[in-house]
């Protein structure tokens, strides 16, 4: 009885969004989209980011980047691919952490035994910390917060 | 989850309750969740009742657990000749969104082909449109572990590793429960009411009282890849047409599940390779590179679902059922069975009012309003947290996303600038922390209680120093901390052993050097 209900419901429904659809003129919805998630860090990787993206977070996180930039301990450049990048949609309140002085990220990823191109993946992270949404287009909003 | 809330619930109302946990706090069924407090669309095909009253309860568990959760949004791509057509997909987010309210939800968006591809490049060229759908990711062993922190704030005696083997009974009535330890002694304690929340293995638990709870326990795996894959989480459609999930979590992405009757040991569930191929088989047809991406480990568990014949695995309902004894002769016994995480609320609810009802106690329950610990104040920014106590933001995004505003309090101790998994990455002043409030016992219980070994090293580049941390804490020995870190490595490896291609076996390599013999 539940299913055969629910299935009745849904089938208005669907005759419903048919009339609906015939009667509206369709209008894109992306930009709702991301507007709508800008708060909680939601945000895209460019496609070339994306491509390489597999080979972007294939850190395993032996530490050799780290004792080639001589920053044992740390927990900031150039442990960017195994901390940073796993983590984009929350890196704008992770800002202050890509700040100030530069690591050698050369010879970290020269140190590399998994060939992870640490200067690249610094500079997505760089990108997504500064609260850029899409590439250059958009600036993000305010750091996540969840409101309720 | 759903005995730690029900302790949570009975303790606000006054009551005085001991709970017990065979293993540790979320390490059954729980953990081994898709992390989600979901409302479950797909029940809108024969249960709309289950979809309300999840969607009802996730919005009051997100009021209570704010640090715990975060949005996770879904792309679900219409390609062609899949079981629904573009119009179809659409008409269940449009009847979805009348739920979404109740959680505190957005409503879908639809978006052509080339739209999709913009929001989510990572998507097969193939499709031909996409809805998205928002849910509420939540971490479940922090989830867990709010309930059960708030339970002993509220008068409740919890104790974890410590597993029921006998009830104690008189004549017809259950009086208490005979339990063993943590450190193996037995002990004995006497109860109005004892309640059976021990999700699958409710029909062994209820059988010590001679009583009969029928379930239908299904087994489902998950994939765990320790990144974030994709910008929004992605809906995929399986060989035999079932709705599988890639969900963008906070570090770490889940691609799951399967739901397969499970007839085998519950204290023993095993992944197999079949049925990681049938997940990553569905998935390359939505998002090609996915064979590209390391998987760090596997999880699964078995779902107690109600009985019911002639039903395939995925029709079964998610509801519940609080079941009093006493009509069948066993006063004194309460199971609950049945339901889903997103419901734990609710279920605890509902078993509380009926053990309140045996016992003539009158209390109003109060969980859907009280914050969970954690969740009393705002939250400072991370950044300001992090130059105060001198670790990264990143750590302190971290900390607050496990403590909430009581993350400062977890730095107290004195080693907050010291990391020891660099991964997630986490304090010495965490894990220490973890151990000495926390009831962390074993290397695995940090791993729930606050992600050591989460990351893409599983723990390769952490587990020993973890294991000095927590040892330093809790007195062991230098052997006891060693074996500790075996013991830990050795579970870890069966999680990962079905899930390793080219790329893992060759970061095991060097993993199993870096272990300096744990593997041994």
């Amino acid at each position: 009885m539940g299913r055969t209900d629910s299935l009745a419901k849904l089938a208005w429904a669907y005759g419903v969004h048919l009339a609906r659809r015939r009667l509206t003129r369709p209008r894109s919805q992306l930009e709702d989209l991301f507007d709508t998630y800008a708060a909680d860090g939601i945000r895209a990787l460019q496609p070339s980011e994306r491509e390489r993206h597999p080979h972007l977070v294939g850190c395993i996180n032996c530490g050799l980047c780290a004792l080639a930039a001589s920053r044992i301990g740390k927990t900031r450049l150039p442990d960017l691919a195994s901390s940073y990048l796993r983590l984009y949609a929350r890196l704008g309140d992770a800002s202050s952490d890509v700040a100030g002085d530069e690591a050698d990220l050369e010879s970290a990823a020269a140190a590399c035994p998994v060939g992870v191109p640490l200067p690249e993946v610094a500079a997505i992270v760089r990108r997504m910390t500064a609260g850029r949404v899409r590439g250059a287009t958009r600036q993000a909003d305010t750091p996540m917060r969840i409101k309720t | 989850m759903t005995g730690a809330g029900v302790a949570r619930d009975l303790s606000l109302r006054g009551l005085s309750v001991l709970l017990l946990e065979k293993g540790d706090w979320g390490a059954g069924t729980t953990g081994a969740s898709s992390w989600m407090i979901h409302g479950g669309p797909r029940y809108l095909e024969f249960d709309w009742d289950t979809t309300r009253l999840s969607t009802q309860d996730a919005g009051y568990i997100v009021s209570i657990a704010r640090n715990l959760v975060y949005r996770v949004v879904f792309i679900i791509p219409v390609l062609p000749h899949d079981k629904n057509n573009i119009e179809r997909m659409e008409t269940a987010m449009e009847v979805y969104d009348r739920f979404q309210p109740l959680k505190k939800a957005h409503p879908h968006r639809r978006l052509t082909a080339e739209e999709a591809l913009q929001a989510e490049p990572g998507l097969t060229r193939e499709l031909i449109g996409a809805v998205t759908m928002e849910e509420w990711g939540v971490d479940p062993h922090r989830l867990v572990y709010a309930n059960v922190e708030d339970a002993m704030a509220h008068g409740t005696r919890a104790l974890n590793h410590t597993k029921v083997v006998d009830l104690v009974r008189d004549g017809g009535k259950v009086i208490g429960v005979r339990y063993r330890g943590s450190d193996g002694a037995m002990s004995e304690a006497r109860a109005r009411v004892v309640v059976n929340a021990t999700g699958p293995w409710s029909p062994q638990i209820s059988g010590l009282a001679g009583m009969t709870v029928q379930l239908r326990p299904a087994k489902g795996i998950h994939i765990v890849y320790p990144h974030r894959i994709s910008n929004f989480s992605i809906s995929a459609e399986s060989v035999d047409g079932r709705d599988l999930l890639m969900v963008s979590h906070a570090g770490f992405t889940l691609l799951g599940t399967t739901d397969d009757d499970f007839y085998g040991d519950l204290d023993s569930v095993d992944v197999l390779e079949d049925e990681v191929d049938y997940l990553l088989q569905a998935f390359e047809r939505v998002f090609p590179s996915i064979r590209d991406y390391r998987p760090v480990r596997t999880t699964t568990g078995v779902r107690p679902t109600l009985f019911k014949w002639r039903r395939y695995e995925d029709e079964l309902s998610r509801r519940f059922e609080v079941i009093d004894h006493a009509a069948d002769g066993v006063d004194g016994f309460v199971t609950i069975a049945g339901g889903k995480l997103s419901m734990y609320r609710l279920m605890a609810e509902q078993t509380s009012d009926a053990v309140c009802r045996k016992l003539g106690h009158q209390a109003p329950c109060t969980t859907a309003t009280t914050p969970l610990p954690g969740n009393e104040s705002e939250m400072e920014p991370a950044g300001e947290l992090a130059r105060r106590c001198g670790i990264p933001a990143l750590a302190a995004v971290k900390l607050q996303s496990r403590h909430g505003s009581h993350a400062e309090k977890v730095l107290d101790g004195g080693r907050a600038g010291r990391l020891v998994c660099r991964c997630e990455p986490i304090t010495e002043a965490e894990l220490a922390y973890s151990a000495r409030h926390e009831q962390v016992r074993t290397l695995a219980d940090a791993f729930r209680r606050v992600a050591l070994a989460a990351g893409p090293c599983a723990g390769a580049a952490c587990v020993l120093r973890a294991a000095e941390v927590i040892g330093a804490e809790l007195g062991w020995s230098a052997s006891q901390r060693f074996d500790a870190a075996r013991e830990f490595v050795r579970g870890a490896w069966l999680g990962r052993a079905p899930v390793l291609g080219h790329a893992g076996w060759a970061q095991e390599e060097l993993a199993q050097g870096a272990m300096r013999g744990l593997m041994n």
